[in-house]
């Protein structure tokens, strides 16, 4: 991996206790199961998955807003897991969120402005005057009126709703923002508003985002990199363009054909694959690769030994017994 | 099968009238599947149920014309209703969660739709609901018809819904964003298995939603709707490859596409308008780059088999669109 790493996930496990079917009984779901990865400075990396394949708790073990059950994140050299809660405050101005749900996310009770001005209170920003100040251009930045900070969350439709969140974000100039499903709540009109102004921001305020999102269209548009979630373990890691254009793991090429495409004559018609079944239980994960029930390739060895996640070919890495073929190799070619 | 003139649903509140659907035209043919596509507040949904009746505000007022199948059915009352909800006109909700009642299994839920409108026993319709939950594809449907909604997940409830608005083989199916709360691996099983249903049961369906990628997928044609107003309506091959009305173009140059990575993705300015806000000419108009003059008068749907409401001309339409297309 080339650049500079800003932040390094290494083996990261997160477990939960779940309570089972019999009163008493434990189980152990098993939501983040050793993923690794570098987020490099200045890119966008993509996450993708369907609901319940752990992306939004991973991306909370990240920033450090769940403890991990094990493994070890780096964040420009620095480890922070096992840090004190006093000793992880400088870094946690540096790593910010973006919520889901513009609604779920502002406290209703407190203004616009207050709720944005929160962090730089408790960080000491400095003074009221000079925190005032800074709120109303980070509305500018976002594109908000800063004559809004008085008025309440509610008064606002759910695109400017994510644009508080994302003012609220950028406030203690963040070097990586995470942004956990940033456009899923919202209209696909707005949702374009809020991509672009988070591709503006990029460029703008040099940002590295890690971002989080069922929409493979979205995922796409926003990324440099991409990384595909299977119940808790990343089963493909490709630079945005070859993923998409070959995808070498069986449930990427499926999550990729259940996209409804326009046929407008702009994009390449794919076979769709329909995978049978659900996402199974993270409590009751199966053995050998999670896959392998709803995989058409599966064999005996995927049955018995879960496959690593291994670089296949530099900038990529796919955790599969049987990657797919690229289509565009030619057999004919010497 | 279904044929809607001029429906209007406007409700009075206390800041005025708030016209949530105005004057949309729809019809829908025997087998045919029929999309409506507009952002929240549109007006789609509402513009659903009131066809059903379950518009129950008593500051709604409806006006316009419904007929199914030939007779009228708006201002029925509720009991000349009852044997067409659930039973000739079947409806999948949005929210599975929702659509479901928490307290009873989902097998006496369909038992209980199916003896409201045939007089089939407990035991017949304990059997025809196993069937239907196989059907849509529930495994180990004899065992599940006694499952409660919540042991299921998003996709399986979904699935229940649909085996539920099948139950009483439905001539028309109204589905409203049937799969927006979904996956894209369980929305795309969804929806072949609505398109198989279209095929073996012969049923119509208009199917309300947001995604343009699902009308592409399933519809016949598309009515765009914008402000309760419809803007554009015609073929989907028509709509989707050569859109008329400049809120159609927002909505398709929005969506971010698979297969090309375009710096920036188009937008449509603003926000959606508060429906007490609409004006009184195109509703569009205050969003529109291409507004102009004429556009303080309301223009008609005109245009034969693929029919816009907008007053651009022909050439100029073409002059911006060749302008703006984005090289593929």
């Amino acid at each position: 991996m080339s650049g500079d790493v800003l932040l390094r996930a290494t083996d990261v496990v997160k477990s939960f206790q779940v309570r089972g079917a019999k009163m008493g009984a434990k189980k152990v779901a098993t939501a983040v199961n050793g993923v690794s990865l570098d987020v490099v400075r200045g890119e966008t990396l993509g996450i993708v998955g369907e609901s319940g394949c752990g992306k939004s708790t991973l991306a909370r073990c990240l920033v450090q807003l769940l403890p991990v059950t094990s493994g070890s994140i780096e964040f420009a050299g620095t480890t922070l897991t096992g840090l004190s809660r006093r000793q992880l405050r400088p870094y946690r101005r540096e790593m910010q969120l973006v919520f889901q749900d513009p609604y779920a996310s502002l406290n209703p009770r407190r203004t616009v402005g207050d709720i944005v001005a929160d962090p730089l209170r408790i960080n000491r920003f400095g003074t009221s005057a000079q925190i005032d100040q800074r709120v109303k251009e980070l509305f500018e930045t976002v594109g908000l009126d800063p004559s809004y900070v008085r008025r309440y969350p509610h008064e606002f439709s759910g695109g400017q709703r994510q644009r508080i969140g994302i003012a609220r974000s950028l406030g203690l100039n963040p070097s990586l923002v995470v942004a956990d499903e940033p456009v899923s709540a919202l209209d696909v009109s707005v949702q374009a508003q809020v991509l672009n102004l988070m591709s503006d921001l990029q460029d703008q305020l040099k940002l590295t985002y890690l971002f989080i999102a069922h929409d493979l269209g979205v995922v796409r548009h926003v990324s440099d990199r991409v990384g595909v979630m299977y119940l808790g373990q990343l089963v493909e890691l490709a630079d945005a363009d070859s993923l998409y254009d070959e995808p070498l793991h069986p449930y990427t090429e499926a999550l990729l054909s259940a996209v409804p495409q326009l046929n407008d004559g702009t994009e390449v018609p794919r076979e769709r694959i329909v995978v049978s079944g659900d996402v199974p239980d993270p409590a009751q994960r199966p053995g050998g690769c999670p896959f392998h029930p709803r995989c058409a390739h599966a064999s005996d060895e995927c049955r018995r030994t879960d496959p690593a996640l291994v670089q296949i070919r530099p900038g990529r890495s796919v955790a599969c017994h049987h990657p797919l073929a690229p289509t565009t190799t030619r057999k004919d070619t010497p | 099968m279904l044929r809607v003139r001029d429906l209007s649903v406007s409700f009075a509140t206390r800041q005025g009238l708030v016209r949530a659907v105005d004057g949309l035209n729809l019809d829908v043919g025997s087998r045919e599947v029929v999309g409506i596509v507009g952002e929240s507040g549109s007006g789609k949904s509402v513009a659903m149920y009131s066809l059903l009746g379950l518009v129950r505000d008593a500051n709604a007022s409806i006006t316009g014309s419904v007929a199914f199948e030939g007779r009228e059915i708006l201002g029925l009352s509720d009991k000349a209703m009852q044997p067409l909800r659930g039973g000739q006109i079947g409806m999948i909700f949005q929210d599975p969660m929702t659509a479901l009642t928490p307290v009873f299994t989902v097998g006496w839920q369909i038992v209980e739709q199916i003896r409201q409108h045939t007089d089939m026993t407990k035991a017949q319709a304990k059997d025809r609901a196993v069937e239907l939950l196989a059907e849509v594809g529930i495994p180990d449907a004899r065992r599940r018809v006694d499952s409660f909604p919540h042991e299921f997940s998003g996709g399986m409830r979904q699935r229940v819904v649909i085996a539920m608005a099948l139950s009483c083989n439905p001539r028309l199916l109204i589905a409203d964003e049937p799969t927006t709360a979904l996956d894209v691996t369980t929305q795309a099983q969804i929806l072949e298995l609505m398109g198989r249903l279209r095929d073996t049961h012969g049923s119509s369906i208009v199917i309300i939603t947001h995604d343009m990628g699902v009308i592409a997928e399933m519809a016949d044609r598309v009515t765009v709707m914008y402000a309760g107003r419809p803007v554009e309506s015609g073929p989907e091959v028509d709509v989707v490859r050569s859109p008329r009305h400049p809120y159609t173009w927002g909505l398709l140059g929005a969506v971010p596409r698979l297969g090309q990575r375009s710096e920036r993705l188009a937008t449509i300015p603003g926000n959606v308008m508060s429906p007490l806000d609409v004006p009184e000419g195109c509703a569009f108009a205050p969003r529109c780059d291409y507004a102009m003059a004429a556009c303080a008068r309301r223009p008609l749907m005109i245009g034969g088999t693929h029919e816009h409401a907008c007053w651009l001309s022909d050439d100029q339409r073409v002059a911006i669109r060749s302008n703006t297309k984005v090289p593929s």
